[in-house]
């Protein structure tokens, strides 16, 4: 069991790819909403990369490990284990260690423990959709005192990274509504307190003349401009669809480091062409797989966790 | 008109929902290699493409399917919705009906008489999209949003009408409300209501609300 102690200003059961394939009965696809980072999580620990995992957002939050296993920890908040900096691979740890995820750089955290979290699928995923309340731990946030339960562990052997996290600015290519596009990437953006799972909205110089298209659907990553013209980067929990006018989308390799912005964090746009955007998604994949086995981790490693 | 929407999504722009639902059927029933899901919208589908997948061919792939054949317009049910209108069920019908110049009771009595279709299901889990409203009872949405609107609430902006499944934030002006479930995720489909199907409201009072309060057995 994991025991959640605190779960910070908001934490809940998600998985890495969500729940596609109903979004025309209006189902969005939600999942983490920094999905590389939550497959790495659970590559480290061992885990199929699509394994139910813990999202924690913006920190504060801290988890009891009830019996020993692999736990691994990724994204953008600091994360310690029993006190110790947890280091970007599968850590085991002994019963009754104490996990946290403190508020960071980035916003969003991923806690994958080998075996994975079993919660029930519903529409074929395990991510908890958080305004229809369902999916994930009883449909809902998680609170102080939830109980989760760990799989059975995997065959596989936890791993260590070696990958290098990507910088520079958010690329974006081009949408189906380009007119406000040279003004959207000329300008310095700054995220609005607007931001949450749902989507990133955008402070500063208003994109003007925008007005209303007929209702369509969204990929991860649009950027709608209603008409007050602060655009909106659309993340995981995304309506099915929107009737703003779209410029640019945010390429799929920097939509989880766009959902990692914290309000008042000044981004810009580099736009790319949609070869550049599907060679950034192979080299991001690839940056994934640069791990290497740790056959013992309990040799290797050392113990990490309490000595009680 | 197909085109790239993204690195890996195509938006086919078709005209109107009618042909967007039929596009987005005949085009899932071919199983076409590199579409991962099919999101059928008000006048387009969007194709969200697996990542691996080459834009270009599967967007020949989908031209050469739709000149090939005219999909087939996709037909639904009927349904009827039984409806509270007015009062504390619909706080806007004495609005809507002013903006409209017609009495509270004749707006209910028209927009209950109508047959409404679900254009497409968005927003929100299983939020239907029904249309279209004849010009005199179409109305603009609320210059401020609600934060929260009932669950079951039946309200009206322009040209359509749509229930909220769910409590949600909403600019919508709320009508009246109903008591049928129209979600449920561990139902296949999840959503009661669908593209295609004809939906009636019924004006029952709120004395009669518990007695229909369940949905009809033929959900799927």
């Amino acid at each position: 069991m994991i025991i959640v102690v605190d779960p910070g200003p908001l934490a809940s059961v998600q998985d890495p790819f969500g729940r596609p394939g109903w979004r025309r009965y209006g189902v969005p696809v939600g999942g983490a909403a920094d999905a590389l980072s939550a497959r790495l999580a659970n590559r480290l620990a061992g885990n199929d990369e699509n394994a139910a995992l813990v999202e924690v957002s913006l920190g504060g939050a801290a988890f009891r490990i009830e019996s020993a296993g692999i736990v691994a920890l990724t994204g953008g908040l600091p994360a310690t284990i029993d006190g110790a900096p947890a280091p970007a691979a599968g850590v085991r740890v002994r019963a009754g260690s104490l996990v946290r995820l403190e508020a960071g750089d980035g916003v969003r955290g991923y806690l994958a423990i080998a075996g994975g979290l079993v919660v029930e699928h519903v529409l074929g995923s395990a991510s908890t959709e958080l305004r229809a309340r369902f999916g994930g731990h009883e449909g809902r946030a998680l609170r102080s005192g939830d109980r989760l339960t760990i799989g059975t562990a995997p065959a596989r052997p936890p791993s260590r990274w070696a990958g290098e996290p990507r910088i520079g600015p958010i690329r974006v290519v081009g949408g189906p509504h380009p007119e406000a596009l040279a003004q959207l990437v000329a300008r310095a953006w700054t995220v609005a307190v607007e931001a949450d799972r749902t989507g990133v909205r955008l402070d500063g110089d208003r994109i003007g003349g925008s007005g209303e298209v007929a209702s369509m659907g969204l990929p991860i990553g649009a950027i709608q401009v209603p008409p007050d013209g602060r655009p909106i980067v659309m993340l995981a929990d995304r309506p099915v669809t929107g009737g703003y006018p779209v410029p640019a989308c945010v390429i799929r390799a920097d939509v989880g480091r766009l959902a990692q912005l914290h309000p008042g964090d000044e981004v810009s746009f580099a736009l790319v062409s949609p070869d550049d955007a599907r060679e950034a998604w192979r080299a991001a994949e690839a940056s994934l797989s640069q791990l290497e086995p740790i056959d013992d981790p309990a040799g290797d490693l050392g113990w990490i966790g309490s000595h009680d | 008109m197909i085109r790239p929407f993204g690195e890996a999504a195509l938006l086919v722009e078709v005209g109107d929902p009618e042909r967007a639902q039929a596009v987005a059927a005949a085009l899932a029933s071919d199983r076409i290699a590199g579409i991962a899901e099919l999101v059928p919208g008000l006048e387009s589908v969007l194709i969200d493409l697996d990542p691996g997948a080459d834009p270009a061919l599967v967007a020949s792939t989908v031209q050469e399917r739709l000149e090939y054949a005219t999909p087939h317009r996709v037909t639904g049910r009927r349904r009827t919705i039984p409806v509270v209108y007015g009062g504390d069920h619909g706080p806007d019908l004495e609005e809507v009906a002013s903006l409209c110049g017609m009495a509270p009771a004749e707006l209910a009595e028209r927009h209950s008489a109508l047959e409404q279709r679900v254009l497409f299901d968005g927003f929100a889990p299983g939020f239907a999209y029904l249309g279209t409203l004849p010009p005199e009872l179409r109305v603009s949405r609320l210059a401020t949003p609600r934060t929260r609107t009932p669950a079951g609430s039946v309200a009206v902006a322009d040209a359509m009408s749509g229930i909220y499944p769910a409590e949600l934030p909403g600019g919508w002006r709320v009508i009246g409300r109903t008591p049928v479930p129209l979600f449920d995720p561990r139902r296949d489909p999840p959503a009661y209501l669908v593209a295609g199907d004809i939906v009636r409201f019924e004006a029952i009072s709120a004395a009669d609300w518990d007695a229909r309060a369940i949905a009809s057995e033929d959900w799927g």
